[in-house]
Order: C-alpha cells, then structure tokens, then sequence
C-alpha cells in the first residue's frame, strides 16, 4: 500500500527488470527522494533562517502559536485529504466545518447539553453533511468539483438563514481555556487533537480493511468495483469522514476564538481552502485519488505554517503572505511534475 | 480538391524501430517497407505491436530507437500534425469523432474551409459530400456524428482520412463494424486510390479481408517482425497463421473435463439485459470451460458484466448451483455467489496499477480478512497473497512491488490470482491473453485448463479463435446481442472455425 | 439564420420561458418590477455577471476550470484604479494596462495547467492567492479612490433607455459567440473539450488550446475587472470575492457541461438573467439575500443533474461510470 510514512507512490518506481541490489537501499533511496525527506530538509531550513534573521521567531509565544495553528490547520489538512482519497475534493469543507460548529454552539448555549454530547453532535453533522454530498457525486456520478460548489453555497445559505448569522459567544469556561492551556509553555493541546486524529488516520489507511477499499476504490473505482468493492459506499464514507473531521477542526478553530463566529472561515467558508489543499499536496497526496501520506500532510502544514509565520516576524504584511503561499502551492506542484517527468522519461513511457 | 488529380504514393520505410512502456517492450527492432502504390497488410495477434507501430507513424507516439523514412527522407514527428503535414492520414482502432460536431465539421477538422475568418459550413458539406459518396454513405452532412450508428461512424471516419488525400493512408481494423456490403464498397475505393498511387497500409484481424485486399504482408510477433514485406502471392492462409501465432494452428488435446451431472455451475435461461441482450440461454458447468466467441461490439463482455452484476437483468432467469439468484451489484456477486470476472481491460479495470502486487491480489478479500477494528496488516495481507505468487509463477521482486511495474502476462496473473484468492467457483476470463507474449500466452492457457480441472466453471471470451478452439469444451456463438450458436467443441480448428463463422455471417 | 436556429434549440427554448415565466409571475406579484428602475438593476447587473460568466464558460468548454478568475478581476480592477490614481495615467492607458495584466495572468493559468499537466483547479487555487495576496499587499485592503471621471460616468451613463455597460457588453457576448460558434480557433477549442485526443489526431495542438482558452478567460475577467471599478466608482480589493458561484452557476443553467466540449452563449446569458432575476426578486419580497446563495447552489445542482440526464440520453455515458 502507498499509505507508510515513505508515501513515494507519486513517483514511478524504476520498472521491473531493474532490480536494486538490496531491499534496504531502495527504501532509503526511496525515502531520500520523497515528499517527506525534502519537507524535513525545508523546515529545518527555514527554521534555521527565520531563527536568525526574524526576531521573535524562536519565542515561546511564538512557538507556542505555531504549534496552535498547525494543530488546527493540520486538521483542516487531514479532513481534505480523505476526500482526495477519491479523486475528487470538498470545496465545502470551511461551510461544513462553520455548520458543524454552529451546531455545537447551539446545542452547548440552547440546547444546553453537556460538552461531550455536544461535541457528538456537532461531529455527526459535519459527517452528515459530508455523506450528502458523497450520496449526490455517487448518486448523480457528477464531478465533486460541482457538486460541493453548490452544497458549499446551500450549507453555508441555510445556517446563516437558520442561525441570523448571529455566533456563540458564550461557550463554556473547559473550553476556552483549554484553547489557551500551554504545555511546557509552548505546545497547544490542539496541536494534541490534531496529532490523535492524524493517528487515527495512519491506522485506518495503513492497517484497517476499511481504509485499504477506500484507497483502492479511490485509484481505480472500476477495478474496485470489479473486484467487489462497494465502491459507492466507500465514497460516500470517504466524503462523510472529510466531513467529521472539518467538524472537528471547526472546533478547534472556535476554541481559539473563544467563540462560535459564523464568519471564521470566511464568506462560504472559502477561506479554508488553501490551507486545506496546502497540506496534503505538500505531502504527496495525489488529487488523482487512491493515495495518501497522512506524516507528509503533517509535515506539509508544519512547512506552511512556519513560513506564514516567519513571513509574519519578518513583518511582510499579511497579505503576502497569502501570494507567498500561492508560491509555495505552485513551487511544490511544479517541483513534484518536474520530478516525476525526470522518472517517466527514464522508464519510458508515452 | 478534386478525386482526380494523380498523387504520388509515399514510400515508407521503418527502420530498427523499437518502442517500450513501462514493463513491456512494444516493439523490438521492427522494419516495414511499404512501397508507393502499395496495399500492404500488417498483421500479428492482439498486442504483438500493430497499434503501437501505427501510433508511431502517426505521430502519436515517438519511437525510442530507429529510424521512420518517407522517400527515403529521415522524419521524425513530434505531434499528429507533423504527421499529417507529412501527407499521413489514418483511421484509428478508436473511436476519433467529435459527437457534438456535424459530419462535415468532423471530416473538414484538420483543415476546415473558411470565409471571411469564419467556420464556410456550405463548402464544408460540399466537400465533404463527395467522400461519403464514395463510401456510398446516405448521411446529411449537418447531421451531428452523435447521431449516427456504429458502421456510419466508422465509414465517416474513414471518409475523414480519405478527405486528406494524404499520400500513406493507414487504416487500423477498419472494417470492424461494417457489413460484407460496406466493406466491399470501401475496398473498391482503396483499390482505386492505390491505382493512382496511394500508399496503403491495412490491418485487419480478417484475414479474408487480407487475402482480398493486399499484396503484400508484415507481421510482426511480440513486437518483432515475424516477417518483412513479403508478396502475398504464393502464401497460403496457414503460412500467415503460422507466422502470426509462430506455430500451427492445431488442436490442443485437452479432454473435456466436464461434469455435466448435477446442476450447472451457472446457468442462464432466456436472460434479457439492460444493455439489450435477449433471450440468452446458456449453460457453464463445474470443470468445463465454456467458451464465448463474437466479434467486437457483439455483446460479449456485456454479458459478462451483466452476469457479475455491473448491469441490470430485466428478463428471464440466472440460476447459480441450480438455484435461481438475484444478483444486486457486483460486491454480491463477487462476495455471495463466488463469481470473478477478469476483464479484458485489465489496465483501466482488472489492476490497481498503482497498488502492490499484495494489495491487488488481496483486495477481493480484505473484508474476509479484518479483525477487531477492521484490522488487517501487511503480513496478512501477503500471507493471503504470496501462495498464489508461487503457485502462478508471478516474476515480481517483492509483494510490494507496484503492480504497474510488472510485465503484461505478469500483471494478468495477478488479476487471475486475486479470484483464486477470493475462491471463485464461477470465473469469467475475458480475453485473456492480450497484449501478452508468447510464453506467458502458454502459461495462462495451462492455468485456465488448470482451474477448470480443479473444480471452478470457466467462460473463456476471445476474440482469438485458435485460441478458443483450443481451450473450450463448448463454444457459445454472440452476434447483435443474441447468442445464435453453442455447440461441443471438437478441438478441430477446421471444423470449429466454419461452424462460428457460418454462426456469424450465415 | 444559424444563430436564431441554434438561440431556439431546446434547452435554450426552456431557459427562456423561464424567465418569462419568472419575470411575468414577479411583475404580478410586485407591479413595482416593472417599473425602468428596476430594469435598469437588471441589466447593469446582467452586463458584468456575463462577461465573467463567459470568462468561466471558455474554460469550461475545455474541460477546466477558473478559479482565480474573481482574483484575476480583482488585480486588474486595483491595477486599473491604481495606475490612475497613483501613476497619474490616462484612462485609456490604464484600460490597456489592466488588459494586458489580465491576459498575462490567464496566460500564466493556461501556460502553467500545459506544463505541469496538473488540473487546472490546483493551479488557479495556487493564482488564486497569489493574485488576491497581490491586489491586498498593494491596496493593503483600502480601496482606490482616483478613479477617472470618465470611467465613473461610464459606470452610471444611460443611452438612451440602455445603461451604457450593457452596450459594452453585447458585443463581447457577441463576439464570444461567434468566436465558440464560426471562428477556427474557437471550434478547435471545442472539438478539444469535447475529445482531446481525437481533436490531437486532428492535428490541434493541446498547448496552443489550453493556453488560448485560460488567456481569454483572463481577458474577459479583466473586463469585468474595470466594469466592476466604473460601477462601484472606486477600485476595491474587494471587487470578484462572490464571482465564482455565479460564474459557474450561469455557464452551467445555460447547458454547459462540466467535462468539456460544449458551451451555449445564448444559455449562459439566459442562465445570467435567471440569475439576476432570483436575485431581484428575493431583494423585492424582501427576504434574506443569503436566500440568493442557497437558490444558486439548488439551481447549480439541479442544472448540471439535467444536463447529465440529457448526456446518457445522447449515450454519451459510459456503462461502469463512477463520479
């Protein structure tokens, strides 16, 4: 399976015929080239510059700040990339996280339900939203693409409709501050939720039956099918995790607020969008479905959010930061083809 | 524009031309002449390298080593255009149309005529109406190409190759969807252009056709060149046979294996599909192997689809074991009623090119597999796996090798092997050797025999008669949707061959 | 004759009893709706909406999509007011300023999805930043404000009953429409959306379409880039943030089909005025405008199930398709 942390599954292997001489050597080699080597050697690189150069950068407020943001920026990450899984996308993923979070809100101030039921709730209908849209692409065998563009406009439409676009302010005490708990003075617990369901994730992908028919169902749906895979409901599961877990992050990023606000994600929740594709591209998911890298979307975010803040100590201007960021997602894209057109051209093939 | 300016034919030549994908080698040192004025056939068993060389004379492809000459004139084309400036025109084994775009528009697409700037579709239908008069085709040329039926496409296609007026005219299986009246109507056309000079080269798997149409013959064998531009004239059927199939074409004395007591492993009794069979009745016994023979679009591996569920049955009755079943999708199928299907696209549908050899053959049964939480590691995985990569000789480095890497018969064990993991009792092989070479061919052939001996019910499809004579033990007939023939092979080629064809065109 | 022919084929037919319907049933409902005012609205609406909605529409007879088409408009229209503002530079000068940065960007799209042979959506959400973080770092989110005259009237001029943007913007649509329908390179686009590789067989280049299609597609965001500055009277960075559910939303009503190949103008503007007419009608019975956003995202979904229907019944849907 393509799913160990050496996920080198976007580059072909050398062809058959080829042998290396030792199993061992291939791994290392494998690994020296993959998307995982290259994003450690681009951390500690930045690392080390922006620890030189930004003043501030290696401060423990600041630290202690990365590690929230990855925390949830990861999760955002995590939760598009079981969707890629199927060789489509969720472009309603911030709307998706925005109502779930909403739903929490709600059920917390108005329902008054504790916060563990609460959380159950909101988790559900992320999931909910999810499998709507993964019932309507299996259903009406639309592109993704299309149909989360209207359900994003639809989700989104209807909570604002439902809610005055009026947030919840007034979430309980546990979960304010543990938005604000600082471990060993610079970890985030989010960062925690995020490394938990970053492990989750490993283990279905790596080791579950479940995850290996999603993987397989999301490379070749035809074959899968041909082979007996339910691969209609798989898809819908995959939309339906993707959705579960963008409920999660909402969470996390209302946490952080110290409130529910309609308008985190900005409008529709589009705002998500990048660093939800940031992460797993970075890591070597491919958008062709049927391949993840759940350590490479870790270290994909971790590479994003160092650079965002690093730009920030080095007082860019926070709006180019986005461009730089843009830069980054198209360096990455580019590098990634440029390589594995090197590796074509030397198998061979058309 | 006009049908009787006199052209000069091209003569090409390929040279040491060698080709290779990932895992397999196309073509190997292959050489053609074909001279200017030429009808030459280009011959060889699926995959033994015809399309490959024909994409490469037509741009679609670049070669890896040697050398293509026209005139004597080294060209090396980059793109289809290069090939078509070159006066190449081709008709392709694919479907090359736009839909949505009228006839005129598809066949004028490579140089369509304007006035002032804009698309003429008047002088577009006007030239346009003259080729397909010459194919006999009665189509208004506004009419959309989505319109059309399969032979009037083909025919369009044609006409669209012809509307170049190119100096090599390629034609890739041509005559596949047309009748004997069609076909009669396009040789005509061919044989005239050829008097005034063009260069043709024809492949065709008729070889009927062949013997009518050419004078000259290549063919090439698992990508090498069997033989070179050799006259027609003084070969007989058999010599061609032999050299495509490197060896007589003689029955194989495999005895029937059939228990025909009991139930039938499967039987249909007058099913009508969705995709439009009727009134299919047919009968695959444990330790036989039935054989399904029809040309392309007669139905063949829509029947098979139909049967493991990929398509609804609206009519009649399937009955696994003799028990009449319903089957709801293919997870059913595969997970119920242990029926497998190897389909014939074993790329775009049999493997997960990019997943392990472990993963593909274990991907039937990881739900059988899981433990607690749906656990299922790698060594299970491959412990499932590798005693069907002993058993059926599958040459890979490791169980994790990527599945695409592998050679084209190895990767069509793994899609044999992934049902003998999943413990198939029905299994349904839709061609099964193509595209592969000769030695694994064997090798596939033993293991089918093999998996009808030891106890599964095999339906062998082919379109590769020789091969089917030889593996089958009854042979069911496909024609327009409808089987019109089963009878007990005899293993006599002779014999076989004129019962399917007197099936087919009787 | 052709263009009437083809204005009155069926899916167009049905698009436009619809706004009839729909503009009939609004007008009774609200006499008010017919009051020149409110056509106005309408209209000047409709001239920007359909001009980016065509700048999606080229992309998707290909196949692709735009993402950053809304920031492409942003950069010219902050380019555009910008270049007058600061740089002092005449309107003409500024308008050709913005084409030009528009056509780059879009250059940049088609030139970067050819070369990397990745999906266009990757590629222009990666634009999409890059241009968006651009117009902001520039403006730093404050507005231009030094926005010709001659620009502002053009944005709220009137001749005669017509407000001047839509005479702008008819013979775009115009020329769009005989560009997909008569002219060669537009034909070629199309027959590449409809299937790349026979089109290649043709011997049309998948470079030369790629790149063509996104490079208009930013030359028509350009446009309504500045339309959009001579409405608002000023150059907003803000200017293209809600194009994108508008911009499919209308190409798709209209017929368009997402995989390529096939892109009705005289649908999308119908797709635009239907559109428009939700949009007014949910302003005069005064609902919730985020009413607009639930209506389109149903329309889309209901549009592009339609269109699907309408493929299979060509048979143009293979028999184990899955997504």
């Amino acid at each position: 399976m393509n799913v160990t942390a050496l996920s080198t599954s976007s580059r072909p292997s050398p062809p058959a015929g080829e042998r290396e001489p030792a199993a061992k050597n291939r791994a290392l080699s494998g690994f020296l080239g993959s998307n995982i080597f290259g994003l450690i050697i681009a951390i500690a690189v930045f690392v080390l510059l922006f620890g030189l150069f930004a003043n501030g950068f290696l401060s423990k407020v600041n630290i202690y700040s990365i590690s929230r943001s990855i925390g949830i920026n990861g999760v955002i990450g995590l939760a598009m990339m079981t969707v890629l899984v199927t060789g489509g996308l969720n472009l309603g993923l911030g709307a998706i996280a925005v109502c779930s979070a909403m739903v929490v809100g709600w059920s917390l101030q108005n329902l008054g339900l504790g916060i563990a039921p609460s959380l159950m709730i909101g988790v559900l209908a992320g999931a909910a939203l999810g499998a709507v849209n993964g019932l309507i692409v299996v259903t009406t065998r639309l592109h993704s693409f299309v149909v989360t563009l209207a359900t994003m406009s639809i989700f989104f439409g209807t909570m604002i409709l439902l809610s005055g676009a009026q947030g919840f302010n007034a979430l309980p005490r546990v979960m304010t501050t543990f938005g604000r708990i600082r471990m060993y003075g610079v970890v985030s617990p989010l960062l925690l939720i995020m490394l938990l369901v970053a492990a989750i994730l490993y283990y279905i992908y790596r080791y579950t039956a479940f995850g290996r028919e999603m993987l397989a169902a999301g490379a070749n749906p035809f074959a899968a099918k041909l082979s007996g895979l339910p691969v209609e409901r798989l898809f819908v599961w995959c939309h339906a995790l993707c959705g579960a877990i963008g409920a999660i992050a909402g969470v996390m990023a209302s946490v952080r607020n110290g409130a529910v606000v309609p308008s985190m994600a900005g409008p529709l929740g589009a705002d998500w969008l990048l660093p939800a594709f940031l992460a797993p591209v970075l890591g070597g998911t491919l958008l062709t479905g049927g391949s993840v890298s759940v350590i490479g979307a870790i270290l994909g975010t971790i590479f994003v959010e160092i650079i965002t803040s690093g730009l920030y100590m080095l007082q860019i201007g926070e709006f180019w930061i986005q461009t730089a960021l843009g830069l980054v997602l198209l360096g990455a894209i580019l590098l990634e083809r440029g390589r594995a057109a090197m590796a074509l051209q030397r198998s061979t093939r058309r | 524009m006009s049908a009787t300016t006199t052209k000069s034919g091209l003569l090409v030549e390929v040279r040491d031309v060698s080709k290779a994908f990932v895992g397999v080698q196309a073509l190997d040192k292959v050489n053609l002449t074909v001279g200017a004025g030429q009808i030459h056939a280009l011959l060889g068993e699926n995959g033994a390298g015809k399309s490959t060389l024909i994409k490469i004379l037509t741009g679609v492809h670049q070669p890896d080593s040697g050398t293509v000459l026209l005139d004597g004139v080294e060209k090396s084309f980059r793109t289809p255009r290069d090939a078509i400036a070159a006066g190449i025109g081709a008709v392709h084994q694919e479907r090359n149309l736009i839909t949505r775009f009228s006839v005129a528009e598809n066949i004028t697409l490579e140089d369509p005529p304007t006035r002032f700037g804009m698309f003429d579709e008047a002088a577009a239908v006007a030239a346009t109406r003259r080729w397909l008069e010459l194919l006999h085709l009665d189509t208004d040329p506004r009419t959309p190409v989505s319109r059309l039926s399969v032979a009037q496409v083909q025919l369009v296609e044609i006409a669209k190759a012809l509307s170049l007026e190119s100096r090599f005219l390629l034609l890739d299986e041509p005559t596949s969807s047309l009748t004997p009246h069609e076909t009669g109507t396009l040789f005509a056309v061919l044989r005239r252009l050829a008097a005034e000079g063009v260069t043709i080269l024809f492949v065709s798997h008729k070889l009927e056709e062949v013997f009518d149409l050419c004078t000259h013959v290549t063919v090439l064998r698992d990508g090498r060149n069997a033989c070179e531009s050799r006259p027609l004239t003084g070969m007989t059927r058999a010599d061609v046979v032999r050299l495509m199939i490197g060896r007589d074409e003689r029955a194989f004395a495999a005895p029937s294996m059939g228990l025909r007591s009991g139930p039938p492993a499967l039987e249909l009794r007058g099913v009508a599909t969705s995709l439009g069979h009727r009134d299919i009745s047919l009968q695959a016994h444990t330790g036989e192997i039935l054989g399904l023979y029809g040309l392309v679009g007669a139905g063949r591996s829509e029947l098979a689809r139909s049967i493991i569920g990929a398509a609804r049955i609206t009519g009649g009755e399937m009955l696994i074991g003799g028990k009449p079943v319903t089957i709801k999708n293919v997870a059913d199928a595969v997970r119920n009623h242990g029926i497998g299907y190897v389909s014939e696209d074993r790329k775009a549908e049999g493997l997960i090119l990019q997943h392990d050899v472990a993963g593909n053959i274990a991907a039937t049964v990881w739900h059988r597999l899981q433990r607690l939480l749906g656990f299922v590691s790698d060594g299970m995985q491959n412990r499932t796996a590798s005693p069907f990569v002993a058993s059926l000789d599958i040459r890979t480095p490791s169980m994790a090798q990527l599945v695409g890497n592998l050679s084209g018969g190895n990767q069509q064990k793994v899609s044999v092997a992934k049902w003998l993991a999943a413990g198939s009792k029905i299994l349904i092989v839709d061609e099964p050797t193509v595209g592969i070479d000769i030695r694994s061919k064997a090798y596939l052939h033993d293991l089918i025999l093999t998996l009808a001996r030891e106890g599964a019910a095999v339906i062998v499809i082919s379109s590769d008669m020789p091969e089917l004579v030889m593996l089958a033990d009854r042979i069911a007939v496909v024609k327009g949707f409808r089987l019109v023939d089963t009878f007990d092979n005899s293993r006599e080629y002779a014999a076989a061959s004129q019962r399917i064809m007197r099936a087919i065109h009787g | 004759m052709n263009l009437i022919r083809n204005a009155l084929r069926a899916d167009s037919l049905g698009l436009l009893l619809v706004v009839l319907i729909g503009g009939a049933a609004l007008s009774l409902a609200r006499p008010e709706f017919l009051t020149a005012y409110n056509i106005d609205v309408i209209l000047v609406g409709f001239s920007l909406t359909v001009i980016y909605a065509l700048g999606q529409g080229v992309i998707i007879a290909i196949g692709h999509m735009n993402l950053a088409l809304g920031a492409t408009g942003c950069l010219v229209a902050v380019a555009f007011g910008g270049s007058m503002q600061v740089w002092g530079l005449p309107v003409w000068a500024a308008m050709l300023f913005g084409l030009l940065i528009g056509t780059f960007c879009g250059f940049l799209n088609g030139w970067l999805t050819h070369k990397s042979g990745l999906t266009s959506f990757i590629i222009t959400l990666a634009t999409l930043s890059i241009f968006k973080g651009i117009s902001l770092g520039i403006t730093q989110a404050q507005p231009f404000y030094g926005v010709a005259d001659s620009v502002k009237a053009f944005g709220s001029d009137r001749w005669g009953p017509l407000p001047e943007t839509l005479l702008v913007a008819l013979p775009i649509v115009i020329g769009v429409a005989l560009f997909l329908g008569k002219m060669i390179p537009g034909r070629q686009m199309l027959a590449f959306g409809g299937n790349p590789n026979a089109a290649e067989l043709s011997g049309i280049s998948r470079a030369r379409m790629v790149i063509l299609a996104h490079t208009l597609s930013g030359l028509l965001a350009a446009i309504a880039g500045m339309m959009s500055v001579a409405r608002l009277q000023l150059a907003s960075p803000a200017i293209g943030d809600e194009w994108l559910i508008a911009s499919f939303a209308a190409p798709v009503i209209g017929g368009a089909v997402l995989s390529g190949g096939h892109l009705s103008v005289v649908g999308t503007c119908l797709g635009v005025l239907i559109v428009s007419l939700i949009n007014q009608a949910l302003v005069m019975l005064a609902v919730d405008p985020f009413y607009v956003q639930v209506m389109l995202g149903a329309l889309i979904l209901g549009a592009v199930g339609l269109n699907r229907l309408r493929e299979s019944r060509l048979g143009n849907a293979p028999v184990l398709r899955l997504s």
